[in-house]
């Protein structure tokens, strides 16, 4: 990449790593997106502070040594027992999923080498302290609109079991409750009855990330819902359902 | 000019000798002015007062053409308006003064008198209407004289009333019974044209329309309170008729339209729907009673008029889909399938002939007759079944010795019912099933029939629905020539054994059925077997399997008292009765497990073998109607029958039992969810991103010569598709959907 600037680029890469300690990566990244001003560069590395953050790749290799089973080169499920417990955090909690997400994890309940060392590095952190520093920052993400949503959709591929290509239902339900109590949708439960009672089977991704723009942008009264919306047919039943039910409003 | 130059030359030759102007005038004197007008003046009384003979023509009109070339134009125009205006005022009086009905012919007379007077005077004074009238643009002769009758005569304040009245009350009087003089109305009204269009419409078109207007207006209100429908509308159409001869008789012709179109408003415009709607008498009874008269009548009525006939086609339509939805909801009805066939069939051709005979074969008609049939034949799901029952009763007996041109008419309507089914496919599925007994039993009445039902259908729906059926007889020719091969080859090994004749169906071409084969006796499986040997060395790498539902068997059997008899009966009656060769009774549950026969089809052959009147061949204890699991069986010694050949088989296509239904319904969605996915990747490959609804319209447009797909079925679909990886939505606008390459 280096070979490919000219020297005056070379000269200003040199200095911004020197002065901000980033990466040659970093360093790139932020002057190509200051059009090569070295002031500007500068603003747009201080504005994002996780990218200021060194990680040092020998604590990430010792720390997955120690999480790591000691049959097979995962993180598996008592590895990661021990991290949350060594992160003072519950294995249910929200958060994992948020961490799991950073790390790009293909399977819940297991990380592999890649991704446990590579998503902390793109957190910035190297050490159990400074991940547990982190994690309220983690649990903040939730709240933003557009991230959220990538959490969500994938939580879909992240819980399946390998080699299924739907989500099982009890699975689903369970995801489900913990991300609508985070970003709280009042018809959670009746979503999940409904499915129980009526479904009863896998839920298709394209049921799981419709569902979320239902919630979205459905009231939960359903006043503006549309019979002609496309959405899955699962939740134009669930929409009869509770009408039926008399838990909204008759839509006559 | 030509002499004059040459004068001039000459002249020049004789010096200065000129030609000029007249130099004296000939001057008209005032005085001789004067005298001439009053010659002509003097004319023009004697033409008015009818003494025009004695006038000399030349001379006057010499008299006229003189005052004109002497300037004095203005002299003889205004005499002559003078004059006229004079004589016509005397003619005003006169006329006024007729009494009565003397007064028209009066007016006529006189105009006619007018009209002579006028032409004469215009001819003595051509030159002037030819040179003075356009040049000091005054009105010519004749129009003048036209003229001044309207303004003195006609609309002379003691003339115009009486005369409008009396016109209308001549056409009121013909209106009520009375002959009137026509001829003598023709002339008035004539005459009122020829003074202008203008005076004709305001002196008496204009209020002649009012009048009808209000006469037809009290006299539909009359008629309506106590005249049934049809009544009524011969009236109407009376009243018409004799409007359009009036004025063929003595109105203006441009006046038909309007007095036509008067009467058209008051007496069937504005009582359209209470003529409709009456009670007892109003189009639905007439459509009931096959009223051609009538309804013909109320047809070629109503179309003159705005929405006339959209009336008629609406109420029609109405009542049809009443009907029809009361026909096919009818239980008492639904019990016979054929019978509700031919109801429906009967009810077409009625409102066919309706249509043709009375409603002048209006294509509009015939589509509400085709929406309202193809809306209540839809009501009912079983129609499908039902129409493929009622061929298969035609096929199979009811058109036996049937021509062939009355075979095709019967094919035919049959195939206009089977336009209107929305499920198609249902139909399909039935029909194949209904053939393939037709077909393996042998019980078909004509083999063209069978065929010419076939080319209809593949007409209709395409070369895909018909195949498979095609298939069926090809089986069926195919097997004949292979039985005969067997027999030929394998005569000598078989001997004495049952004759057998087998019938080998491809699979997918037939209806399945998948059942179990039963036990067969054990003389009927040894020639199978054979068969099979000899079948497969033939067509090795194909497998045969024994349907035993569907086949038949000759038995013959000895009853008590040596008397004999040959029975006919399915395969499965003939495993239950070889069973009775080693045994005089047995119990419901050795039969079953002797021949494996499925409960239901064993219960139901049982049944038929002990509990049918005159097909009794087995003895049942307890003798109930019903067959239960303890009941136990005989041989029945004591059976008798007058025919020697005794029918006993079951193999006919019946109305389906519920559960029955209910496994075809199921198998028939589930043939849909392919043909759905097909037409969604067809249309998807093509328009490679759309959005849901119009998915849904081109899937059900696509489809729509089968079946009408459920637009949820559809989604669901189009949701299978999505996890499947075929389509994907669109990540910007969650409506629409894109093809996945």
């Amino acid at each position: 990449m280096m070979s490919k600037l000219g020297r005056g680029q070379k000269d200003k890469v040199q200095q911004f790593m020197a002065i901000t300690g980033a990466s040659e990566k970093v360093a790139l990244q932020a002057l190509k997106a200051s059009d090569w001003h070295l002031e500007g560069a500068f603003d747009i590395f201080y504005s994002q502070p996780q990218i200021r953050a060194v990680t040092d790749t020998r604590h990430l290799e010792e720390l997955y040594k120690r999480y790591r089973d000691p049959d097979v080169d995962m993180i598996l499920v008592e590895g990661i027992s021990l991290l949350c417990n060594d992160l003072q955090v519950d294995p249910q909690d929200i958060v994992m999923l948020v961490l799991s997400w950073h790390m790009k994890a293909a399977t819940m309940c297991e990380f592999s080498c890649q991704e446990f060392i590579g998503g902390l590095q793109s957190l910035g952190v190297d050490s159990i302290p400074k991940l547990r520093e982190k994690l309220p920052s983690l649990r903040n993400e939730l709240r933003d609109e557009h991230k959220f949503r990538e959490i969500y959709n994938f939580a879909f591929s992240w819980a399946r079991e390998k080699g299924q290509k739907p989500l099982a239902l009890d699975t689903a339900l369970g995801m489900w409750r913990l991300l609508f109590s985070e970003k709280h949708w009042p018809l959670v439960e009746h979503w999940c009855q409904f499915l129980q009672v009526r479904h009863n089977k896998a839920i298709s991704r394209d049921t799981w990330s419709q569902l979320l723009e239902f919630v979205k942008t459905i009231d939960p009264q359903l006043s503006n819902y549309d019979e002609e919306g496309a959405w899955p047919y699962l939740i134009d039943e669930f929409v009869e359902y509770l009408t039926e039910n008399g838990i909204v409003p008759s839509r006559k | 000019m030509n002499s004059q130059s040459q004068s001039q030359s000459q002249s020049q030759r004789r010096k200065n000798f000129k030609i000029e102007a007249f130099k004296h005038k000939v001057e008209l004197d005032p005085k001789y002015a004067e005298r001439t007008w009053k010659v002509l003046e003097h004319a023009i009384h004697e033409i008015y007062n009818n003494n025009a003979s004695r006038l000399s023509f030349e001379e006057l009109y010499r008299s006229a053409y003189n005052m004109v070339l002497h300037k004095y134009g203005d002299k003889l125009y205004s005499g002559l308006v003078a004059t006229m205006t004079a004589h016509l005022n005397k003619i005003a009086k006169s006329v006024e003064s007729a009494q009565g009905g003397l007064f028209l012919e009066k007016l006529n007379h006189k105009w006619a008198d007018h009209n002579k007077a006028l032409q004469m005077i215009r001819d003595i004074l051509m030159y002037m209407d030819r040179s003075y009238v356009p040049t000091s643009h005054k009105t010519p002769v004749h129009e003048l004289g036209l003229n001044l009758w309207r303004d003195h005569i006609i609309h002379s304040p003691n003339i115009q009333a009486r005369l409008q009245d009396t016109l209308l009350d001549l056409v009121q009087r013909e209106r009520t019974g009375d002959v009137i003089n026509r001829g003598l109305m023709r002339n008035i009204t004539k005459m009122l044209m020829d003074l202008g269009s203008s005076v004709y419409q305001d002196d008496f078109e204009k209020p002649f329309l009012d009048v009808s207007a209000s006469f037809y207006s009290g006299e539909s209100q009359q008629f309506i309170e106590c005249c049934d429908c049809g009544s009524y509308l011969k009236k109407a159409e009376r009243r018409l008729n004799e409007e359009m001869e009036r004025v063929s008789h003595y109105l203006d012709a441009k006046t038909e339209v309007k007095i036509t179109s008067a009467v058209e408003r008051e007496m069937i415009a504005n009582h359209m729907q209470r003529l409709v709607h009456m009670d007892n008498s109003g189009l639905v009874n007439m459509l009931i009673d096959d009223k051609y008269d009538d309804l013909s009548r109320m047809y070629s009525l109503f179309k003159r008029v705005p929405e006339g006939l959209s009336t008629i086609r609406d109420v029609m339509t109405s009542y049809l889909r009443e009907r029809g939805r009361v026909l096919v909801t009818d239980t008492e009805r639904l019990k016979d399938p054929v019978e509700f066939v031919q109801c429906l069939l009967n009810e077409k051709d009625k409102h066919d002939k309706i249509i043709s005979t009375a409603f002048n074969n209006d294509k509009t008609f015939q589509n509400a007759l085709n929406s309202s049939f193809e809306y209540f034949i839809n009501l009912n799901n079983r129609s499908p079944e039902f129409i493929s029952l009622y061929l298969d009763d035609k096929l199979r007996k009811g058109l036996k010795g049937a021509s062939e041109e009355e075979v095709e008419v019967v094919l035919d309507k049959v195939m206009m019912l089977f336009r209107y089914l929305q499920e198609k496919d249902v139909f399909e599925k039935y029909y194949k099933q209904h053939l393939a007994k037709r077909l393996l039993s042998g019980k078909t009445v004509s083999d063209d029939a069978e065929r010419s039902m076939i080319v209809k259908l593949k007409t209709e729906c395409g070369y895909q629905f018909t195949s498979k059926l095609e298939g069926m007889f090809t089986d069926m020719k195919t097997s004949e020539d292979t039985m005969l091969d067997f027999y030929a080859k394998q005569s000598a090994e078989l001997g004495d054994g049952p004759t057998l004749a087998v019938q080998i169906l491809t699979t997918g071409s037939w209806p399945t059925q998948l059942t179990a084969a039963c036990n067969l006796p054990p003389e009927i499986l040894t020639v199978c077997e054979k068969f099979r040997t000899y079948y497969l060395g033939t067509h090795s790498g194909r497998r045969l399997t024994w349907q035993t539902n569907m086949g038949t068997a000759d038995i013959k059997a000895t009853f008590g008292k040596g008397h004999k008899h040959e029975l006919n009966v399915s395969t499965y009656q003939m495993c239950v009765l070889m069973l009775f060769n080693s045994a005089d009774g047995l119990t419901y549950r050795e039969i079953e497990q002797a021949t494996e026969i499925p409960a239901l089809d064993l219960k139901r052959c049982l049944q038929s073998l002990a509990c049918v009147k005159g097909k009794n061949v087995l003895r049942k204890e307890p003798m109930s109607k019903d067959i239960s699991e303890e009941d136990v069986f005989y041989f029945n010694d004591k059976f008798t029958s007058k025919f020697v050949k005794v029918k006993i088989g079951t193999v006919v296509a019946q109305k389906e039992s519920e559960p029955e239904k209910q496994e075809t319904r199921q198998r028939v969605e589930e043939d849909r969810k392919p043909q759905i996915e097909a037409a969604i990747v067809r249309i998807m490959k093509s328009r490679r991103v759309l959005d849901h609804n119009s998915i849904v319209a081109e899937v059900t447009k696509q489809l729509q010569s089968r079946f009408l797909p459920n637009p949820v079925v559809i989604k669901k679909r189009i949701e299978s598709l999505i996890e499947r990886e075929f389509l994907e939505r669109d990540k910007a606008d969650r409506k629409l959907y894109r093809y996945l390459a």
